[in-house]
C-alpha cells in the first residue's frame, strides 16, 4: 500500500537503522558479531559441518595432538581425546548444546521476567512490594546454590541445570524491565494514551513495548554471557550435562585426567567457551556504545 | 537514623525468615523421610512421630533448633553440620573478601583514569582488556593459572589454604587470625605461606569482579564530570585532578555501592566453583561433595549458611549506602 | 584467530613439560610427610572394611598385627607375636607376644599399661563373638572375617598368660596364619575399649583410634585431610617424620600436580595415562610392581536375565579384553583369564579363557530371548584402583562393544562410599570392580569373591551362590598337598568359566609415585601402604 508522496522527503533512517550505523563504526564490535554469526551458524547446523560422529570412540587414534603440532595429522584437524573420538567434531557438537542452550534458556528467562517486571512496573501498592520482595530473596541465592538444590531434589541433568540457571536470569529481566517500565509511565505519551482510555494491554504492547526492546536486546546480550558461563560451569562441576550429553563444561573436566599429555583438551574447549562469551560480551558492549551515541545525536 | 536501621533490620529479619522458610520446605522436596533431613538421624520411630507433628509446629521445633545452633548431622560424616559450617564458611567468606578487595584496590584507579581519559587510547585498551577478563570462564582461568604460576614455574602452591603439615587449631575460621592464634609454630613463616596460598585463587575470582568494578567507575566517572558543577568548576579554571578529587571522586563513588551489593552473589558464586580447583576447603566444596554422596540435611545446612551470607553481606553493604546517599530514600519509599 | 589458538596451546603445553622448575614448598621445612591418598576411609577400623582406602589409612599406620607379610617375599614374619607354634594336628596355635609395646598416648586416652594378651583376645572377640560388647558397635559387619567363615572355625581364643595366647580350631586351615597377617586383623586396645565403655561412646573406637602403630590420630576432616603424629615409643624403633597427613585428592591429575609442585611427597594410584609424565621427570619416582589382583566384570546373578549363565557367558563374549588392556591399562597389565594373577602358585596358565566373538554373542543372546535393544546398567566405580585405573572409561568402551550386540548399557556411578552401599543392597545389573589380595593364599581370591557367604559381606558384587563350588573351595583348604589344590582350583576355574558369574578382565601392575627425596619405600603387595619406615630428605 504505497502512499503518494508529494514531496521527496530527506530520509529519515529508523531507530535501527542508526543504532547499527553506530554500530558499524565499531570494528571490533563487528568483528564480535561475526564470531557470533559463526557460533550460531554452528548451534544451527553443527551436525553437517562436523566431520565425525563426536561419540564415535577409535581406539587406535587416541590422543592424537592437534594438526598443527608434528605428531599431528589433517584427518583430525584438532586432535583426538583420551577414548579416539574427534576433538573438532566434539567441539561443534559441544557448541551447538552450550550455545543453544543458552539461547533458549535467555529466551524464556525473558519472556518471564519481562511478564513479571512490567506487571511489578505497572501495579503499586501490596502487590508490587511483595513482588520486589520476592525477587531480592531470589536474587542474592547464587546460581550455583540454586543448581545444587535442584540438582538435589530432581537430580543431574542438562535440563535440571537449565532451570537453575533460567530462574537467577529471570530477576535481572524482572529488575530492568520493572525499572524501564517506572519511568515509561511517567511520561506525557503514557499519560496522553492513559487519558485516551487505553486499556493496561494496550499501553503495554503499544507503547511501552516498543520502547523497551533496545534494553531487552543489551540486558540479553548480558544475559546470555551469564548464561553460558554457568552452563559451562554446572558442566564442569558434574551438576550439569551428564554421560552421552556433549557440553564444553563437561568436556573440559574429562579431559582434566589428561591435562599433562594431551593438553590441548583442556586448552580448545576452554578456548571455545571464552571467544564465545567474549564475542557476546563484545557484541553487547558495542550495541550499548551505539545506543547511547544515537540518543546523544 | 534509628529509622533507617529499624527498616533494614526489620528487612533482614524477613528476608532470613524466608530462606529458613525455604531451607524447611527444601527437607520436604529432597528425596527421602524429612525428619531424617532436617536432622540427619536416621530413626524409624523418630521419623513416624514426626510425621504425625502438624507442619506448623514441626517448624517452630526446626526454628528452635536452629536458632540453638543444632543444624541436624551430616549423613556422611555423622558430624554436626553447624561445626562442618563453622569451618568452611570462613574460609569461603575470607576468600571472597580478599578478591573484593583485591579488585576495588585495582579496578578503583583504574576506572577513575580511564574514565577522565575517555575516548584516547588508555581508555580504549582498559576497556578491552576488561571486556577480556569479562570473558574468562572462572574453572578455566583457575586451571590456566595452576598450570603456569605452579606447574611451569613452580612459584605458588596449588591446593589448600596452608601447607597441611603446618597444624593451625581452627578457632576462627580466618587463616590469619588463627595463625596469629597458633602457638605451636612459626608465625611469619606460616602467614607468609598462606599468603601464597591466598595468592592463585583470589587474583582469579577477583579477575571478573574487577572487570565489572573497571566499567562501573569509568561510566560514572565519565557521568560525573560532565556534570555542571564539574564544568562550573572547569570554567573556574580549577585543574582536572583538582576538580576530580574535590568535587568529582565521592560522587563517582555512590554507584559503585549498589554495584557491590550485586557482585557479592558473584563473587561468592566464583569463588565456590573454583574452590574445587584448588582444593580450598570451603563451603562450595563441601556443597559439591554433599551432593556428590546426596547428603541432604548438609545440602539444607549449606544452603541455609550460604544464603544467609549473603543476604547479611548484602543488606550492610545497602545500609551503608544508605547511610552516606540520603538520595536513595525516594527510591525506598517506593520499594519498601 | 590460529595465532591465538597457537599461542594458547603453547602456554599450555610449555606449562606441562616442567621437568625441571623449582619447588615452591621446599622452603618450608616442616618435619613430616605429605601422602596423597585418593578417597575417605569409612572408618579407621580396617577390621571393619575390606576398602583399600581404608586399609592404606589405619592398617599399618595406626595398629599391628600379631603377624606381618615381608613385603618383598610374602613370606610370613613376625609382628607383635615373637614367635608362634602350631599343633601337629594343624588344630591349636600358640602366640608368644611381644612384652613393652606401648599404646598411643593421646588427648582423649592415656594408657596405664602396655599391650598384653588382653589386647589379642579383646580383637579377635570383637568380630569372633556376637555376645561381645564390641561386636554390633559400628555396625557389627565383619566382612573380611565373615567371607571366610573364620568365626565358625575358631572354637576357643584362651589367654595362657599376660604374653601367650592359644587358638583353638575346629578345623585346620591352610590360610590361618597370612589371615591373621592381614591387614584386617589389627590389635585394639582392650584398655581403650574399657574406658569408651564407661563414657558411653563405644564407637569412638572405630573413628578415634588407639593402636600401637608408629602413627597416632590427630584429625580427620572428611573430604580434605587426616592428621597424624609420631608415635613417640614405637616397638620398632624411632619414627623419622614428626607428621604424616593424608591429603584426601580423588582426582588423579590433581594428585600428579601436587606431587610436580611438592605439596604432596607420595601420590597413590597414577592413572595409567600419567605414568611417562612421571618417568620424565627427574623430581619423581615411580615404584612398579605385579600385583596381586583381578579387575572383572560381574554380573548381578541374583537378576533375570543375569541369572542365566548363557547371557552373562553371551555378554562377557562381546568384549575385546585386549582392546581394553591397551586403552585403558596402557599394557601395564596381563590379560586375566581367571580369577588368580600370575604370580601366585596356584595360577593355571592353560585355563579356559573367553573369546571375542560378537557374532556368536548375538546369536546366544537371541537363543536366551533377549531382543535388540535390552537395557542394562554398567556400573562403573568412581575411584582408581591398581585392578581399575579407569572404570568410568572402560565403561564408555564397553557400552561401545554392547551396542554393537543390540544391548544398551547406561553408565552408572557414584561416590565411593555411596556406591558401595547401593552394590551391597544389589541394585546393579553389572559392575566393573576388582579386588586386591590380601594374602598370598589362593583362597583369598576364590572364597570372597564368589562363595554364598561373601554376598551379605559385600566381596561378592555378582551375588552368585553355588554348593558345588563352595564345596570345592572348602575342600582345598582342608589339604596341604599344593599340587592337589592346584587341580581342585583348576576344577573351580572350569566351573567359572562355564558359569561365568564374572569376566575377569585383568591383572595390572601396581604403581606408586613420589619425589625422588623419599626414601624407605615399597609397594605392599600384600596390603596397605606402611608408612612407618619412610624417611624424608630435606635439601
Amino acid at each position: 500500500m504505497s502512499r503518494f508522496n508529494l514531496y521527496i522527503d530527506e530520509q529519515h533512517p529508523s531507530p535501527w537503522q542508526q543504532t547499527w550505523r553506530e554500530f558499524k563504526r565499531s570494528h571490533v564490535a563487528m568483528a564480535g558479531i561475526i564470531m557470533l554469526g559463526f557460533f550460531t551458524v554452528v548451534a544451527l547446523f553443527g551436525p553437517l559441518i562436523a566431520p565425525y560422529d563426536p561419540l564415535l570412540q577409535n581406539t587406535d587414534t587416541t590422543l592424537i595432538p592437534p594438526s598443527w603440532d608434528p605428531s599431528g595429522t589433517v584427518r583430525y584437524v584438532l586432535g583426538t581425546d583420551a577414548l579416539g573420538r574427534d576433538l573438532f567434531s566434539r567441539l561443534i557438537h559441544a557448541s551447538q548444546v552450550t550455545f543453544g542452550t543458552s539461547v533458549m534458556l535467555v529466551m524464556v528467562a525473558m519472556l518471564v521476567g519481562v511478564a513479571i517486571g512490567v506487571m511489578a512496573g505497572m501495579s503499586y501498592g501490596v502487590r508490587a512490594s511483595i513482588i520486589n520482595h520476592l525477587l531480592d530473596a531470589l536474587m542474592v541465592i547464587p546460581t550455583l546454590l540454586l543448581a545444587i538444590i535442584i540438582v538435589a531434589i530432581v537430580g543431574t541433568g542438562l535440563v535440571n541445570s537449565m532451570w537453575a540457571i533460567t530462574l537467577a536470569l529471570i530477576p535481572h529481566f524482572v529488575h530492568h524491565t520493572r525499572n524501564t517500565v517506572r519511568e515509561l509511565m511517567k511520561k506525557e505519551f503514557i499519560l496522553a494514551t492513559k487519558l485516551d482510555g487505553a486499556s493496561k494491554p494496550h499501553i503495554f504492547i503499544y507503547s511501552l513495548l516498543p520502547n523497551m526492546i533496545e534494553m531487552l536486546v543489551v540486558q540479553g546480550t548480558i544475559a546470555l554471557s551469564i548464561a553460558i558461563l554457568d552452563i559451562t560451569a554446572l558442566g564442569f562441576l558434574n551438576l550439569g550435562a551428564q554421560g552421552s550429553t556433549i557440553e564444553l563444561g563437561a568436556m573440559l573436566a574429562e579431559s582434566l585426567n589428561v591435562v599433562y599429555i594431551a593438553p590441548w583438551n583442556i586448552a580448545l574447549p576452554g578456548l571455545t567457551i571464552f571467544l564465545m562469551v567474549f564475542s557476546v560480551n563484545v557484541v553487547g558492549d558495542g550495541l550499548r556504545a551505539a545506543l547511547n551515541r544515537r540518543l546523544r545525536h | 537514623m534509628i529509622k533507617i536501621l529499624l527498616r533494614y533490620t526489620n528487612l533482614l529479619v524477613l528476608t532470613l525468615l524466608v530462606v529458613v522458610i525455604f531451607s524447611f520446605a527444601l527437607a520436604y522436596l529432597f528425596p527421602g523421610e524429612p525428619y531424617t533431613n532436617l536432622t540427619g538421624v536416621i530413626d524409624e520411630q523418630a521419623a513416624a512421630a514426626h510425621q504425625n507433628l502438624s507442619v506448623t509446629s514441626a517448624f517452630w521445633q526446626y526454628l528452635g533448633n536452629i536458632f540453638a545452633g543444632d543444624w541436624g548431622l551430616s549423613l556422611m560424616t555423622g558430624q554436626s553440620l553447624a561445626d562442618e559450617i563453622a569451618i568452611t564458611l570462613p574460609a569461603t567468606l575470607e576468600l571472597s573478601l580478599y578478591a573484593l578487595a583485591f579488585a576495588l584496590l585495582v579496578g578503583l584507579p583504574i576506572g577513575f583514569w580511564a574514565g577522565l581519559k575517555p575516548h584516547k587510547g588508555i581508555d580504549y585498551s582498559v576497556l578491552g582488556a576488561s571486556a577480556v577478563m569479562h570473558s574468562f570462564p572462572v574453572f578455566w582461568l583457575a586451571m590456566l593459572l595452576v598450570l603456569i604460576f605452579s606447574l611451569q614455574f613452580g612459584w605458588l602452591p596449588m591446593s589448600g589454604r596452608l601447607n597441611l603439615l603446618m597444624d593451625v587449631p581452627n578457632v576462627s575460621g580466618f587463616i590469619f587470625v588463627d595463625i596469629f592464634l597458633a602457638d605451636n609454630i612459626d608465625r611469619s613463616q606460616a602467614a607468609w605461606d598462606a599468603v601464597k596460598h591466598l595468592a592463585l585463587p583470589t587474583f582469579c575470582v577477583s579477575i571478573i569482579t574487577m572487570a565489572t568494578i573497571i566499567r562501573a567507575v569509568r561510566r560514572s566517572t565519565l557521568e560525573v564530570m560532565h556534570k555542571p558543577f564539574i564544568i562550573a568548576a572547569q570554567s573556574r579554571g580549577l585543574s582536572n585532578a583538582q576538580i576530580f578529587f574535590k568535587h568529582g571522586f565521592r560522587n563517582a563513588l555512590l554507584p559503585i555501592l549498589p554495584i557491590l551489593a550485586m557482585q557479592v552473589t558473584t563473587i561468592i558464586t566464583n569463588v565456590m566453583i573454583v574452590e574445587s580447583i584448588f582444593s580450598w576447603p570451603g563451603i562450595g566444596n563441601w556443597l559439591l561433595q554433599a551432593i556428590y554422596q546426596q547428603d541432604y540435611p548438609a545440602i539444607r545446612a549449606g544452603m541455609l549458611a550460604v544464603a544467609g551470607a549473603v543476604i547479611v553481606v548484602t543488606i550492610l553493604i545497602e545500609l551503608f549506602n544508605r547511610i552516606i546517599d540520603p538520595s536513595r530514600e525516594k527510591f525506598e519509599d517506593v520499594t519498601f | 584467530m590460529i595465532n591465538g589458538l597457537r599461542f594458547f596451546a603453547f602456554v599450555v603445553v610449555s606449562a606441562t613439560i616442567s621437568a625441571c622448575s623449582p619447588v615452591s614448598n621446599s622452603d618450608i621445612k616442616v618435619n613430616g610427610l605429605v601422602f596423597c591418598s585418593e578417597s575417605n576411609p569409612s572408618s579407621f577400623n580396617p577390621q571393619l572394611d575390606t576398602s583399600g582406602t581404608t586399609a592404606d589409612a589405619s592398617a599399618h599406620q595406626i595398629y599391628d598385627r600379631l603377624l606381618d607379610f615381608d613385603t618383598e617375599s610374602g613370606n610370613i614374619v613376625p609382628g607383635l607375636a615373637d614367635s608362634w607354634l602350631v599343633s601337629g594336628d594343624g588344630l591349636v596355635y600358640t602366640f608368644q607376644l611381644k612384652r613393652r609395646v606401648a599404646f598411643h598416648t593421646t588427648p582423649y586416652f592415656t594408657p596405664t599399661r602396655t599391650f598384653n594378651a588382653d589386647d589379642v583376645l579383646f580383637s579377635i572377640n570383637r568380630w569372633r563373638q556376637v555376645e561381645h560388647p564390641y561386636h554390633k558397635v559400628s555396625g557389627g559387619f565383619y566382612p573380611y572375617f565373615q567371607s571366610l567363615d573364620l568365626a565358625d572355625n575358631i572354637v576357643a581364643v584362651k589367654r595362657i598368660n599376660g604374653y601367650r595366647v592359644e587358638i583353638h580350631l575346629a578345623q585346620p586351615d591352610s590360610s590361618f596364619l597370612a589371615n591373621l597377617a592381614t591387614d584386617f586383623a589389627v590389635v585394639l586396645s582392650a584398655e581403650y575399649g574399657q574406658q569408651l565403655i564407661e563414657q558411653g561412646t563405644p564407637s569412638a573406637i572405630d573413628n578415634r583410634p588407639i593402636g600401637t602403630g608408629p602413627y597416632k590420630f590427630v584429625e580427620y576432616r572428611p573430604n580434605h585431610f587426616i592428621r597424624f603424629e609420631r608415635h613417640d615409643d614405637y616397638w620398632r624403633g624411632k619414627v623419622n617424620q614428626a607428621q604424616l597427613v593424608f591429603d584426601i585428592t580423588p582426582r588423579s591429575a590433581l594428585r600428579l600436580a601436587k606431587l610436580i609442585t611438592g605439596e604432596c611427597d607420595i601420590s597413590v594410584f597414577p592413572a595409567q595415562s600419567e605414568l611417562d609424565v612421571i618417568r620424565d621427570n627427574r623430581d619423581l619416582e615411580l615404584l612398579e610392581k605385579p600385583g596381586l589382583n583381578v579387575g572383572f566384570w560381574a554380573f548381578n546373578t541374583q537378576k533375570p536375565p543375569f541369572d542365566n549363565p548363557d547371557v552373562r557367558r553371551a555378554l562377557a563374549m562381546a568384549i575385546d579384553k585386549n582392546t581394553l588392556l591397551d586403552t585403558v591399562y596402557f599394557d601395564s597389565a596381563r590379560r586375566a583369564t581367571s580369577l588368580l594373577p600370575p604370580s601366585s602358585w596356584a595360577h593355571q596358565s592353560n585355563a579356559d579363557d573367553i573369546n571375542y566373538n560378537p557374532v556368536q554373542a548375538r546369536r546366544l543372546l537371541q537363543a536366551s530371548g533377549i531382543e535388540p535393544g535390552f537395557e542394562m546398567t554398567l556400573w562403573a566405580m568412581p575411584v582408581q584402583r591398581a585392578y581399575n585405573p579407569n572404570a568410568m572409561k572402560m565403561a564408555r568402551l564397553m557400552q561401545s562393544y554392547l551396542k554393537d550386540v543390540g544391548v544398551e548399557a547406561t553408565i552408572v556411578s557414584y561416590d565411593w562410599t555411596t556406591f558401595r552401599n547401593n552394590l551391597q543392597q544389589g541394585l546393579h545389573d553389572s559392575v566393573l570392580i576388582g579386588w586386591s589380595a590380601d594374602n598370598v593364599d589362593p583362597d583369598n581370591f576364590y572364597r570372597p569373591l564368589l562363595t554364598c557367604s561373601a554376598i551379605p559381606t559385600g566381596t561378592n558384587r555378582a551375588m552368585w551362590c553355588n554348593p558345588a563350588y563352595d564345596e570345592l573351595i572348602e575342600q582345598a583348604l582342608l589339604v596341604n598337598d599344593t599340587e592337589r589344590r592346584k587341580q581342585i582350583y583348576a576344577q573351580a576355574n572350569r566351573m567359572l568359566y562355564e558359569q561365568m558369574p564374572l569376566m575377569p578382565i585383568a591383572h595390572a601392575f601396581r604403581f606408586q609415585a613420589q619425589r625422588n627425596n623419599v626414601n624407605n619405600l615399597t609397594i605392599n603387595t600384600y596390603g596397605g601402604v606402611r608408612l612407618g619406615g619412610v624417611v624424608k630428605q630435606y635439601d
